[in-house]
């Protein structure tokens, strides 16, 4: 009986985690550590992000048209991130997401990487609603771990600047069962 | 037993049986709706069905019209098809629209030359259904004596057997092998195939390594080149993910990082690049003319070493066993296509490789072809070209990119008012190609021949429908329309590939034409032919087919949207809504006119 309650109680003080969703989890662990948020936050341009906040009311694609990032920012990121997913030890991508600026129930990913893997990204939207998995992230600073969408597990965990303070998330994805053919498109 | 007490009803009876179904005839451009009536967009061109036809031919090409079997009241009847001539027969699937409440067909089901069959047809669950249409394909093969022809349509029902004679005019001309133009039909990926195709699926162990799956995409190539086009399939995504089937496997990093395995590779492409794919077909086993390589900025090289000695080794290393590859199977007359696909928008690469925005992108393309041109040697029989596809920012390109991009694939109504540039780039050796839509069905039916006929005009080189295999979730019952397929999976009918749509029969008859059409620019001056071609096709002139250039075209790209674009230059209805459904008859009649004048 002693036995079985001390199980319970291990058991409920951190739950079991798959093999898989522990790499993630390391790997997002890794990613608060390594990842830029100054950097992070020098991605998209100046011009760009007033036309993602303003909106062009006679043409609904003006921003995605105008979505402009500056190629040093972007490029030392990028490779942060494709150093960070090598450490998974079967495919998976580290995505980056930031709060829009201004709009803080906004979000918008600003590097995806080469499987196209997320649980969040809606194909084609420049920014999209906050998901309260992320808002939770952005305001705790707490890894969180998510599985809602088919196969995949994304762990996310907090990036932060210079200051200290939360400045994005990365999303830390991969599937149980990957589809070679998807996202060839 | 009712006819019994009423012997007058049992006679009524039976000569209803009898007069039960008609067989009329239509000309391939006009469309009948299951109801017996011309469908609303083919109305302008006051046809109406007919007990006969005569249709007349050039040699080495195909003849068609539709067949109507009409009956008020639910009937089997036969039909069947003979003659001296190798004839098709396809029952037209009438795709229910939502967005009109009506009926237009399109997808083409195969069936025999014999073929029995109910009116309603059952499967296209129309309860009211009193019109069965029918395509008919006539081939005149190249060894047919020149004259008249007979080919019967015979249909039994009730009893009652009527014949309607389809008469054959074959002329001595014959359409040329090769195309003015190229009409090309684009794709992406094959994850597609799997809601597709999902009983080849579900019954085909390891689909994606089977042969059942290469087929299938051989078949996708083989139902384009046979009506005339090509088929592009775009093999890596907006971040660079490369398919199986699209790419070798590689192993290794650095200076380490090497092909390992040609095997999925090679089972896709090899009957594509030595032309096996398309034996038997009336065209002949030739490789495709262009295909896209899997290069993107992650393939081959890693984006992880973009801009440091790694990403050089990789790329150029990698590069130069495929151009080995290549050489060693003698694959020469395929044009390999370096083409980014991606957009910065879709965050996967900090450029845009499609439809480039920002001139400070142009860099990478130089970079790449630095690469390529480390790669491959300049005496290679193996042929590369750099592709582009242009919108916003074309006319820089031409000038920015000139000795990088040397073939251009640029927005059909933007490249109108910049059709000046035409011959400057056809001039130094370019390749250039339009690129748009597909129209819908509901729109006339000569809107598909428009697209071949707008960069023949212009005096480009081809078009390419964007998407040209997605016909939606329900194709069948609750159909969107059309405007990203010209194919529909076989699979309902027992098909294990895609069957042709009538737009797509429409397109391949007015590219025989245009072949036969162009084949006498040598005899009569090419400006005269165009005069007169766009005279009877929308009573335009040939220098209505650019627009002029707009204000806007001399400002800052940056500072234009799609609102802007389309207020530049009002439409044209000549060019759109106003196009009736006979306006590539008339250019087909003219073509064939000159034919029996003139031999090319």
């Amino acid at each position: 009986m002693i036995l079985t309650i001390l199980l319970l109680l291990i058991a409920g003080s951190a739950p079991a985690q798959d093999p898989l969703t522990a790499e993630l989890d390391q790997v997002a662990r890794t990613a608060t550590a390594m990842v830029d948020g100054d950097v992070a936050r020098g991605i998209q341009t100046k011009r760009s992000i007033e036309m993602m906040l303003e909106k062009n009311p006679r043409d609904h694609w003006a921003a995605a048209d105008n979505y402009d990032v500056d190629h040093d920012a972007y490029v030392a990121t990028k490779k942060t991130l494709i150093r960070l997913s090598k450490l998974c030890t079967s495919a998976c991508d580290v995505n980056l997401w930031l709060p829009v600026t201004g709009k803080p129930d906004r979000v918008h990913v600003v590097i995806r990487n080469v499987n196209e893997i997320s649980q969040f990204w809606r194909w084609g939207d420049l920014d999209q609603p906050m998901p309260p998995e992320m808002k939770a992230v952005l305001e705790s600073g707490r890894r969180q771990t998510v599985r809602q969408r088919g196969t995949m597990i994304s762990v996310l965990a907090p990036v932060y600047d210079s200051l200290g303070d939360i400045v994005g998330l990365v999303e830390v994805a991969a599937s149980t069962n990957p589809n070679p053919q998807e996202n060839v498109q | 037993m009712i006819f019994k007490r009423f012997p007058l009803l049992f006679l009524l009876f039976l000569l209803g049986q009898a007069n039960a179904a008609d067989l009329t005839v239509l000309p391939a451009y006009v469309r009948a709706d299951p109801f017996g009536q011309i469908v609303e967009a083919d109305r302008s061109a006051r046809v109406q069905p007919a007990a006969r036809i005569e249709l007349t031919s050039a040699r080495d090409a195909y003849a068609s019209c539709r067949l109507l079997v009409t009956s008020p009241q639910p009937v089997s009847y036969s039909l069947k098809v003979s003659g001296p001539l190798e004839t098709s027969l396809y029952r037209e699937w009438f795709h229910y629209l939502p967005r009109s409440k009506r009926y237009y067909p399109d997808a083409l089901v195969p069936t025999p030359a014999n073929v029995r069959a109910e009116l309603p047809a059952a499967d296209n669950r129309i309860a009211s259904q009193t019109a069965q249409s029918y395509w008919l394909d006539i081939w005149i093969p190249a060894t047919v004596r020149p004259g008249a022809y007979t080919v019967d349509a015979v249909l039994e029902s009730g009893g009652v057997k009527s014949t309607l004679p389809v008469r054959i005019q074959v002329l001595d001309a014959a359409v040329p092998a090769e195309d003015p133009i190229l009409i090309d039909h684009n794709s992406y990926g094959t994850g597609w195939l799997l809601t597709q195709y999902p009983e080849l699926v579900n019954r085909t162990k390891d689909f994606y390594l089977s042969d059942a799956f290469f087929g299938l995409i051989h078949a996708y190539h083989r139902v384009f080149y046979e009506h005339r086009g090509i088929y592009h399939q775009l093999g890596y995504g907006h971040g660079g993910k490369t398919g199986p089937e699209f790419a070798p496997r590689l192993e290794g990093t650095g200076k380490s990082k090497h092909v390992a395995d040609w095997t999925l590779f090679d089972k896709h492409y090899a009957p594509l690049f030595d032309g096996s794919a398309f034996a038997g077909t009336h065209r002949g086993a030739k490789p495709i003319p262009f295909v896209y390589l899997p290069v993107n900025p992650e393939w081959p090289a890693s984006f992880l070493w973009w801009g440091q000695p790694g990403y050089e080794r990789e790329f150029v290393n990698v590069m130069r066993e495929m151009e080995a590859h290549f050489r060693e199977k003698r694959w020469f007359q395929t044009k390999f296509e370096l083409f980014f696909n991606h957009k910065k928008r879709y965050k996967g690469f900090d450029w845009d490789g499609d439809e480039t925005r920002f001139l400070h992108d142009l860099p990478h393309f130089v970079e790449y072809q630095r690469l390529m041109k480390l790669a491959f040697p300049e005496d290679s029989p193996v042929k590369w070209v750099y592709r582009t596809d242009a919108s916003w920012q074309m006319e820089r390109q031409f000038k920015l990119q000139a000795g990088v991009i040397n073939m251009w694939v640029v927005g059909d109504g933007m490249f109108r008012w910049y059709a000046e540039n035409a011959p400057v780039l056809k001039g130094r050796g370019d390749i250039v190609w339009t690129y748009g839509g597909t129209p819908r069905v509901d729109e006339s039916s000569s809107h598909i021949t428009r697209d071949l006929l707008e960069p023949w005009m212009l005096g480009v080189d081809g078009f390419v429908r964007w998407q040209t295999v997605s016909p939606g979730p329900d194709p069948w019952f609750k159909f969107s329309g059309g405007g990203e397929t010209l194919v529909y999976p076989g699979g309902r009918f027992g098909v294990d590939a895609p069957l042709a749509s009538a737009r797509l029969k429409l397109q391949r008859n007015a590219m025989q034409d245009l072949a036969l059409l162009d084949a006498y620019k040598t005899s009569a001056t090419l400006p005269a032919i165009r005069a007169e071609v766009a005279k009877r096709y929308n009573g335009t002139s040939p220098s209505e087919w650019r627009r002029p250039r707009p204000a806007l075209a001399d400002t800052d790209p940056l500072t234009w949207d799609n609102v802007t674009i389309g207020e530049a230059v009002p439409d044209d209805p000549r060019f759109s809504s106003g196009l009736d459904a006979a306006a590539w008859e008339r250019v087909s009649t003219y073509v064939k006119t000159l034919a029996k004048e003139r031999r090319p």
